[in-house]
């Protein structure tokens, strides 16, 4: 090899070898702990979840109930930044606007979406509206916090500067606030994305006839363990790629910031 | 940003009170005018609700029923987490061979683990549990992580150069150190603990037909499959909601107590 | 842009300018600057010089119509400075660079949405961002962030900014007091040339620069007016009668040396009470008792 070991390449390569040994053991494990355990019901060995991962594949059950799921959550995640962003901005510039509507806020805040789901069930009933109300509610709360965050922490010198630049009033809200806070929205738009994925499958076992969530449930009650598994394993999946979607996103809109929302 | 005018104190409580007085205001205007007998909740109905469900009792035993179970999980979590966590923290070695698998359980959901939980336990208090420290644990063992590797590896050198034992670096030095990150870590973790608990008694009690498991969220389960009640239904997310508020502020209380030397 | 009509009035009148401060929680006010008066032709490079707390700071931010002084006015070619404007153009201590734009875009900021490029096309700006790119030696940094820029690199940027926007006076609050010394006195040098040290007076822009080093006070300024402290006020104004141009010669003229002392003696005693320190150590020539 001619590339030195510091390198990045190397780095990757050897990142990559250390996952997959990881993973092998974990699988070597899991398949003794199958074989010691017995009842392939409870603890199929990862050969069939694998064989039914496929088999779900090629019939395109995996991708008819992910796409649903994925689908949900981005309207949701939408509708989520489309009334929080807004809002978030407004009460971070008016002190005023944030005494009124942050008591609400404090108090609905604590109420998980979970909670929600019994009452949301008796207005909705099942079906799609549920899962996305749900996701709505959960990831509404970070992309606020996180937005009325980044407009309260938008440098005040940075205002200055721009002020002795003769930038008016309107210029200095979208010049200058907006590409300010966009990293702490950010971060906060990928908070939101976790709390939802995580909320969507609660949402979707007990309350959709469709869906990762309603899957998985489904392969129990049938008793067929290595779908359930499967199923599972695409849940994180998805998330995982979503994740990087948005990570992918973040850097793009805001290749000053790094992971985190700083700006230095 | 705006100009920090005193405004005067009556002034600001009637603006952080007008939304939610307003609101709870139209709600019972709104559940007035409907038929007598309809189901929709109101104000008035809740209260009514809250103080008949006090007096039997049953709202509090579900709540500590509930609370007991977050406690034992989250403190079963807690241990395995910090510990793995200071491990990995200081060890490189062990961060990079068990970071992929953690990774990767990280996105699966506490209740996409559930129907595994209940093939295994069924449908009782241990499968609660069970999604409780599944839950708790990845808050807690993220942020010990981060805890430690923030420990300026200066103060461990120093602590080396005199002559100070592992064991005793560990304890004495990287502890305390990532303790803030391990105490937000914990914070974390009580919240979203609470909340798989309710979402976990919720689907048990929806897939075991209304049977004994016990706990708030199956509390609400009935009210809203078997005796129908929505008025209890809201006083039940009204106790979701304050627990987690008191939660919360215990630990926030507790870390202060323990890091007073934080900003 | 930095010809002054007027030729009655001077370009910059600060008028029993006072500022105090109330602290919100225990309604104390402090008196931060007092009666301060001082008179500033066009062209002109002002230093302000003085102990930590005396006020230059305020002074500065009131001058920049950033703040409003409490008692007291200040005047622009005899008109009332009302409230920030590009035509009094700010660089500041830790630079205020826009983290999110380029190079290029921080220095065209003004330009694109502020007042100084309202009558410009877009081909204008951008000659005129290219042109003060180049004259503070930053061609081919132009796409780059400021967190990939040095310390003495970001400071350019800012300085580019603020010419582009082609301000009549220019205010600079201690510019160079986060870089090491080596950089410090190549951006001295620098600065003095943009300012236009080598061109006639009345192509020069009115400057005034902040600073707590001396040296570097003597070395820029026409006149370095030093402050003290508690309240802040107009210690005595010291004329700088060195020649120009200074760069790479004033530090070795005999009046230079002189001149610093000067202006230390004047702040010292006031220098020490800042840090805390025992002011009978300020003057050596006094005898202590052991």
């Amino acid at each position: 090899m001619t590339t030195s070991p510091g390198s990045p390449v190397m780095r990757t390569y050897r990142t990559l070898w250390v996952s997959l040994r990881s993973f092998a053991v974990f699988f070597a494990l899991w398949w003794l702990l199958h074989w010691w355990n017995g009842n392939p019901l409870q603890l199929p060995s990862p050969f069939k979840v694998f064989e039914a991962l496929g088999g779900l594949m090629r019939e395109g059950e995996i991708a008819e109930h992910a796409s649903v799921s994925t689908l949900r959550m981005l309207l949701a995640l939408s509708l989520s930044i489309v009334v929080a962003v807004p809002l978030g901005f407004w009460m971070g510039l008016s002190r005023r606007a944030e005494e009124v509507i942050d008591p609400l806020v404090e108090m609905l805040r604590p109420i998980s979406g979970i909670a929600w789901l019994p009452l949301a069930l008796f207005i909705f009933g099942v079906g799609d509206t549920l899962p996305v109300f749900i996701m709505f509610y959960v990831g509404f709360f970070p992309i606020l916090l996180n937005t009325v965050a980044g407009v309260r922490q938008t440098d005040a010198r940075l205002l200055a500067a721009a002020r002795t630049m003769g930038i008016g009033p309107w210029p200095l809200l979208v010049h200058v606030l907006v590409p300010s806070a966009l990293p702490t929205v950010m971060v906060g738009i990928r908070l939101a994305f976790a709390a939802s994925w995580a909320a969507i499958v609660a949402a979707e076992l007990i309350g959709s006839p469709t869906g990762l969530g309603f899957a998985i449930e489904w392969y129990r009650q049938m008793l067929m363990t290595p779908k359930v598994f499967a199923f599972i394993l695409a849940i994180g999946v998805v998330g995982y790629v979503c994740d990087l979607g948005l990570r992918s996103l973040q850097r793009r809109l805001t290749p000053w910031a790094d992971g985190t929302g700083a700006s230095s | 940003m705006t100009n920090m005018t005193s405004d005067h104190p009556a002034t600001v409580w009637v603006r952080k009170l007008v939304l939610p007085v307003l609101l709870i205001a139209v709600w019972q205007f709104w559940a007035s005018s409907l038929p007598a007998g309809s189901p929709a909740p109101a104000p008035l109905k809740v209260l009514q609700t809250l103080v008949d469900l006090l007096r039997t009792g049953s709202l509090l035993s579900a709540t500590v029923q509930s609370l007991g179970r977050v406690v034992l999980g989250f403190a079963m979590a807690s241990v395995l987490g910090i510990a793995l966590g200071l491990m990995m923290g200081a060890s490189q070695a062990v961060r990079e061979n068990l970071d992929p698998i953690i990774e990767s359980f990280r996105p699966i959901a506490p209740m996409a683990i559930l129907p595994i939980a209940i093939l295994w336990l069924g449908t009782g208090t241990p499968t609660a549990l069970a999604i409780v420290a599944y839950a708790s644990f990845f808050p807690v063992l993220i942020n010990t992580v981060h805890g430690v590797s923030r420990v300026d590896r200066k103060l461990v050198l120093a602590a080396r150069t005199m002559g100070i034992s592992r064991w005793t670096i560990l304890t004495r030095v990287v502890l305390p150190g990532a303790l803030p990150s391990i105490l937000l870590g914990t914070r974390l973790a009580m919240g979203v603990a609470w909340t798989a608990i309710i979402a976990a008694e919720l689907a048990v009690g929806a897939k075991s037909g209304g049977g004994g498991s016990g706990g708030i969220g199956q509390m609400m389960f009935v009210f809203y499959a078997y005796n129908i009640d929505l008025n209890a239904i809201v006083v039940c997310m009204a106790v979701v909601g304050v627990v987690a508020l008191l939660i919360d502020q215990l630990f926030r209380l507790v870390e202060k107590r323990l890091i007073p030397w934080k900003a | 842009m930095n010809m002054s009509d007027n030729a009655s009035y001077p370009k910059l009148r600060l008028s029993g300018v006072t500022k105090s401060f109330l602290a919100p929680r225990t309604g104390l006010s402090t008196l931060a600057v007092a009666e301060m008066s001082l008179d500033i032709q066009t062209g002109e490079f002002i230093c302000i010089v003085g102990p930590s707390g005396c006020g230059k700071s305020t002074v500065l931010n009131m001058i920049a119509g950033l703040d409003v002084p409490t008692a007291g006015h200040i005047q622009k070619d005899g008109q009332a400075v009302t409230g920030p404007g590009a035509d009094r153009g700010v660089m500041f201590q830790d630079y205020a660079l826009m983290p999110w734009q380029t190079v290029e875009g921080n220095v065209g900021f003004g330009l694109r949405h502020g007042t100084p490029g309202q009558h410009l096309n877009t081909m204008q700006r951008n000659q005129r961002m290219a042109h003060f790119i180049d004259l503070v030696g930053l061609r081919g940094s132009e796409h780059k962030y400021p967190h990939q820029l040095s310390g003495g690199m970001r400071q350019r940027v800012a300085l580019a900014r603020l010419l582009a926007n082609g301000p009549d006076i220019l205010l600079l609050d201690e510019p160079l007091g986060a870089l090491d010394a080596q950089t410090r006195l190549i951006l001295q040098a620098e600065l003095l040339r943009i300012w236009g040290e080598t061109a006639p007076v009345t192509e020069r822009k009115t400057a005034i620069f902040i600073t707590h080093d001396i040296e570097e006070a003597v070395l820029l300024a026409d006149r370095v007016v030093v402050m003290s402290t508690n309240p802040g006020r107009v210690r005595e104004v010291v004329t700088i009668d060195l020649p120009r141009p200074r760069a790479g010669k004033a530090r070795t003229h005999p009046r230079f040396g002189v001149l610093v002392e000067h202006i230390w003696s004047l702040i010292r005693d006031e220098a020490y009470r800042a840090i805390g320190g025992d002011e009978s150590l300020a003057n050596p020539t006094q005898e202590t008792t052991a």
